[in-house]
């Protein structure tokens, strides 16, 4: 029982931390069909500069987490003028723009080596002390973790779920042609979703620096996993994606504890394939049902 | 005569270099039906995504009483009041109709419960089916979501394309009788069909559109009264 209840918790964290990192991904492959593969460099820019709000300027953490959210939201506007906007106009977006933003993160990531070094640092944004199940002590830290994703989740459901910003969110990624025709402006709604994914993606770098350390090149690892559990949801799909992530938690904690951690990330890789070969638009972008 | 509310002078139009539409010049009346007609392909939609901004004018102008619209972006176009049902409906297939509608009303939702009400008395089909994704309804009820969608932005001049496209003809009588009932109601609509015939006797003005010019322009019973028109571009 003891080691159930501590699969579940670590499965819980980490699928809390891949939701985060994926929320924003899913949400800009979702509305402009543009995998941007700057959002690793943009979840670890959001850890320094939390890092540097409190350590360098000395605020409070709940002002560093913001200051984070809000600078990696205007890389995310960054973004979005200066390379997905002008290569909307051209053909071949999607290539274009996959490219362009390798060399975006590629660009922050070297800015970060520059001005924090090389190696590891420790994120000051921690919470001291534990809880205790039966014989399983978990970390407080990885309580806050899970309440910080669920707090951004259920956040992320009002805003476009109950919101005429997330309805014209969600019309934009299902016809952009119709949105417009409906008078929304398609240009702001994509700077919208480009600066929203960078604040989740600099939560998520928090979060995940948090029970980890802060190096220039930690966003890596969360994107890839990212990417994985967009694949498993079915890309765009924002709300398999929240799913699948916590999904993959527990079973990446359960390789882990069964198989040992060597096999976790190749189990992952598996299971993407076999999601591949059974459902090719992921277990929950389901094909469109549409009477004729 | 009533005074003009949409009116088009010589405006070309087209897709990346191809012109599609070529000087065309006509008129939408206040309260009036005015119908485009004529063979497929030969820029009907493209005109009215002309007039909603989605299809750059390259010459000619557009003017919606007498403002100019056609250097405006589509969602400010939507804002003065033109509003387009495109063809195939184009909803939002993971939204409910309620969503849909909602989206209708996305630039200018003054007044909102009252124009869904008008909606739902138009259309009740849409009040029954109001919690369905609009992914699972029938076309016919498509294209009433469409046009409630329409009706919800609540704009002086609505253009529909092809409502009756793929629709069996009992569901094209009930979408015709909403589309007359508007026009009775004192509605600008720019109408967009292939079959002449069915809108003959109700257009105030019928345009022929052929190879991306206006052919022929006229009263419905005048284009009637000529069968070697009907026999050469329509095909009837």
């Amino acid at each position: 029982m003891d080691v159930l209840i501590q699969i579940v918790a670590s499965g819980l964290t980490l699928g809390a931390m891949y939701a985060v990192a994926t929320i924003g991904l899913s949400l800009v492959y979702g509305s402009l069909n543009m995998l941007n593969m700057a959002h690793g460099a943009i979840l670890t820019l959001g850890g320094y500069i939390c890092y540097a709000a409190i350590v360098h300027a000395g605020l409070h953490p709940a002002l560093a987490l913001l200051a984070a959210a809000f600078v990696c939201a205007l890389v995310g506007l960054m973004i979005y003028f200066s390379a997905a906007l002008p290569l909307l106009r051209a053909e071949n977006f999607e290539t274009n723009i996959f490219i362009a933003t390798i060399g975006i993160g590629s660009v922050i990531e070297n800015l970060m080596l520059k001005g924090f070094g090389p190696y590891p640092i420790p994120q000051p944004l921690a919470v001291d002390g534990q809880v205790v199940i039966g014989n399983v002590h978990i970390p407080l830290q990885n309580v806050f973790i899970l309440g910080v994703a669920i707090v951004l989740m259920v956040g992320v459901a009002i805003l476009l779920q109950r919101t005429s910003a997330g309805r014209a969110i969600r019309a934009t990624s299902m016809n952009r042609e119709a949105a417009q025709l409906m008078g929304v402006r398609v240009g702001r709604i994509y700077a919208q979703v480009l600066a929203l994914s960078g604040a989740l993606a600099a939560v998520s770098g928090i979060m995940i620096s948090s029970i980890a350390t802060l190096t220039p090149v930690m966003g890596g690892d969360p994107m890839l996993k990212a990417f994985i559990v967009c694949v498993v949801a079915g890309l765009g799909n924002v709300y398999g994606a929240v799913v699948a992530a916590i999904a993959l938690g527990l079973l990446e904690a359960a390789t882990q504890y069964v198989l040992g951690v060597r096999w976790s990330f190749a189990t992952l890789l598996l299971l993407v394939i076999l999601v591949l070969i059974w459902r090719p638009y992921g277990l929950f972008g389901k094909q469109q049902v549409v009477r004729l | 005569m009533a005074e003009a509310t949409l009116e088009i002078v010589d405006a070309s139009a087209g897709y990346a270099g191809r012109i599609v539409l070529d000087a065309i010049k006509l008129s939408a009346r206040k309260g009036e039906l005015t119908a485009i007609v004529g063979p497929n392909g030969h820029g009907k939609s493209t005109l009215l995504k002309a007039i909603s901004g989605l299809v750059p004018v390259t010459s000619g102008e557009i003017y919606l009483d007498g403002l100019r619209i056609d250097r405006l972006r589509p969602d400010q176009i939507v804002e003065r009041g033109v509003i387009q049902v495109p063809q195939g409906d184009l909803l939002f297939p993971a939204m409910t109709v309620h969503e849909n509608l909602l989206m209708g009303a996305y630039a200018n939702s003054d007044g909102l419960a009252e124009r869904l009400d008008f909606v739902f008395t138009l259309l009740p089909k849409l009040k029954e089916r109001r919690n369905q994704t609009a992914g699972t309804l029938s076309g016919g009820e498509r294209r009433m979501c469409g046009i409630g969608r329409g009706l919800m932005a609540g704009g002086e001049v609505l253009m529909l394309d092809e409502p009756s496209l793929g629709l069996a003809p009992i569901v094209i009588e009930q979408i015709y009788e909403v589309i007359f009932n508007l026009r009775r109601e004192g509605r600008t609509i720019l109408l967009v069909e292939e079959n002449a015939e069915r809108i003959a006797e109700h257009a105030d003005m019928i345009h022929l559109l052929d190879n991306g010019r206006i052919a022929w322009s006229g009263l419905g019973a005048e284009l009637m009264a000529r069968p070697e028109i009907v026999e050469t571009y329509l095909g009837v």
